[in-house]
């Protein structure tokens, strides 16, 4: 899934005599799985190439218009598995824990599917459920989105298991708008 | 978004090839084409026709706008350009027959129409390819199911062209030194790149990828169905460089055919042992219907592949004939027939169950059909087609067409148990129609 690069620009920061390290860490803790940053500032900013290596994301500098640069941070993708998300999922990162866990590997498709569904209908909007399936469950996908659930899923590091979150969706969420 | 969503003309496709299949049996029991006619005479083309643009091709054209998703994992582009598909293949087919009816003095009908259906034909065909071909597109790098579809796409494309060329010629349109070459030494190259290519590279493609969803194998043997996807490629690229061959020197290649025939040879051996490593390590015990059906069409692409092999040493028109015939009713229309009988149900369950999962009692999928019911009539089929495959091979076209006749009702039967499906004929009816779903049509599936 391809997102847009969040865009971050420190100059004014950089101007004002300050120190904007912070900024960086913490918009960089907020990106979405797979998105990346494009970061704006007054020099080459070297030292913090080697910081987001080490956070996985390669980086990518080129200078622009009055000797500022412009940096884009994008995150390795061969190393991690890929990631789902589905298109109205908002920062996962601060979904609550899981309320109910399923393991469904076991279950012949699209038995899956029809226990994840039943999960979804009893439990209270903003909740989360965890669900373990041995392949994608494609079909799901379109159903949870069509019911405004969101939803989070990869594979597990063997690609044996597929590991889904859902976070049930919202009153307001509900009304078709 | 990931995700595969209800194809919304696939069932239309299906309803559509379905009238096809039980138009060209019943031309079969009518005594059309061969062996009735000679192999090559227009009530023979028109046959051939029938079955493999009406019925297989617009099978698999629907069959891969749902499950190229599938194997992709991503949503279908462009996806309000298959009814347009759909309707220019069904206007060019029935042109191409008028003009083959024409041919044969059968009617007395221009054979232009033979151009004027080829044009169509190619259209539909053309924009059907790249709905398919834009959606495998956005999932580069491509896994080896869809780079099997991908192949066959290539093949139809290919297909579709040396056809339109043929009736160009044939139509007296545009006659010119390459296509008449094209039309008296290319033949074998259209057939083998329409069934070969085109058919049998998409059905094993899609089936590796079903075989194991339905029966939960795991997918580790890549080596053999790499094997399989590049001999069979390297054994397409020998027969369509023929082509460029026939247009330099006004002459058959026939080396690369029988080279071609070798690897198919190696290519059926080599998929036929995969098949049986994925049923033999199915993690799902019950062996469904579909793939206890699909069991026949794979003999039947064996019982092809040693057919081929007499083919080198007999080349009549029997020999040929047999060949096609088994190939056609028994692997891709057997291969076809088996998967509908989980397809349908599950779209139709999809279709009508979908929108209220969890929130009222529905049935499962295996509640829309009734296994037993339809389980004899594949063994019916297949035993039909294997004495069809004989008379032919014998010269007996009467009997022939007795077999055929068979053939026909035990298609008719499982036909019906499609249509049972779709009508929810075989739910208890305290399940049949929770509120909030509406009973499925038959031709058209609701977009939800």
């Amino acid at each position: 899934m391809i997102q847009q690069p969040h865009e971050l620009d420190v100059r004014p920061i950089l101007r004002n005599g300050g120190e904007p390290f912070q900024a960086i860490m913490q918009a960089v803790s907020g990106l979405k799985p797979g998105q990346g940053l494009r970061l704006l500032a007054t020099f080459r900013p070297e030292p913090l190439f080697r910081v987001m290596e080490g956070r996985g994301f390669t980086s990518k500098a080129s200078e622009i218009d009055g000797g500022d640069w412009e940096v884009l941070f994008t995150p390795k993708a061969a190393a991690e598995p890929a990631v789902d998300v589905s298109t109205n999922a908002e920062m996962p990162q601060l979904w609550p824990d899981p309320e109910t866990s399923l393991d469904l590997t076991d279950l012949d498709p699209p038995e899956p599917m029809v226990r994840i569904l039943a999960a979804t209908e009893q439990m209270e909007p903003g909740r989360v459920l965890f669900a373990l399936l041995s392949r994608e469950p494609l079909f799901l996908f379109p159903e949870l989105t069509r019911r405004h659930h969101q939803w989070v899923g990869s594979f597990d590091d063997a690609g044996e298991a597929y590991r889904l979150l859902i976070r049930v969706g919202t009153k307001t969420e509900n009304s078709d708008g | 978004m990931p995700g595969a969503a209800l194809s919304r003309w696939t069932i239309t496709y299906f309803a559509v090839a379905l009238l096809f299949l039980f138009l060209g049996e019943t031309m079969m029991v009518a005594g059309v084409g061969f062996p009735s006619a000679p192999l090559r005479a227009p009530e023979t083309l028109m046959l051939v026709h029938i079955i493999t643009i009406g019925w297989l091709t617009l099978l698999f054209l629907g069959a891969l706008l749902q499950f190229v998703p599938v194997l992709v994992g991503r949503s279908l582009r462009a996806e309000r350009l298959a009814l347009p598909a759909l309707l220019l293949i069904v206007i060019g087919l029935v042109c191409l027959e008028g003009g083959f009816a024409a041919l044969a003095g059968v009617v007395s009908l221009h054979t232009h129409d033979l151009a004027v259906g080829a044009g169509a034909l190619f259209l539909g065909i053309l924009i059907a390819v790249t709905i398919i071909g834009l959606t495998l597109w956005q999932a580069r790098p491509l896994t080896v199911p869809a780079r099997f579809v991908a192949i066959g796409i290539g093949c139809l494309v290919a297909t579709a062209t040396l056809g339109g060329t043929f009736a160009l010629e044939l139509s007296g349109i545009n006659e010119n030194e390459i296509f008449s070459r094209l039309v008296l030494n290319g033949l074998p190259i259209h057939a083998v790149l329409g069934l070969g290519g085109w058919m049998s590279f998409t059905a094993i493609g899609v089936s590796y990828r079903l075989l194991m969803m339905f029966m939960l194998s795991p997918d580790s043997a890549a080596r053999v169905s790499r094997a399989v996807l590049w001999i069979g490629a390297g054994a397409l690229m020998l027969v369509a460089g023929g082509i460029a061959f026939i247009i330099a020197f006004a002459a058959p290649l026939n080396a690369s055919l029988t080279i071609a025939g070798i690897f198919a040879i190696v290519v059926v051996g080599l998929y036929a042992s995969d098949v049986v490593r994925i049923y033999r390590r199915r993690v799902r015990k019950t062996v469904e219907l579909n793939s206890s059906a699909s069991v026949g069409a794979y003999g039947a692409l064996v019982a092809s592949a040693l057919l081929l092999t007499v083919l080198y040493f007999d080349h009549g028109d029997n020999a040929i004939a047999a060949l096609i015939y088994a190939f056609v009713f028994g692997w891709l229309t057997g291969l076809g027939l088996a998967q509908l009988y989980k397809i349908i149900p599950f779209l139709t369950w999809l279709e009508c169950y979908g929108p209220v999962l969890g929130k009222s009692a529905t049935p499962r999928v295996q509640d829309l059909v009734r296994e037993k019911d339809a389980s004899v009539w594949f063994v019916i089929y297949y035993a039909s087609v294997a004495a069809g495959t004989i008379c032919i091979l014998l010269a007996q076209a009467n009997l022939f067409r007795s077999a055929c006749l068979i053939q026909f009702l035990a298609s008719i039967v499982i036909v019906a148990q499609y249509v049972r499906a779709r009508r929810l004929a075989d739910v208890a009816p305290a399940l049949q129609l929770p509120a909030g779903t509406r009973r499925p049509n038959l031709f058209l599936s609701r977009s939800s």
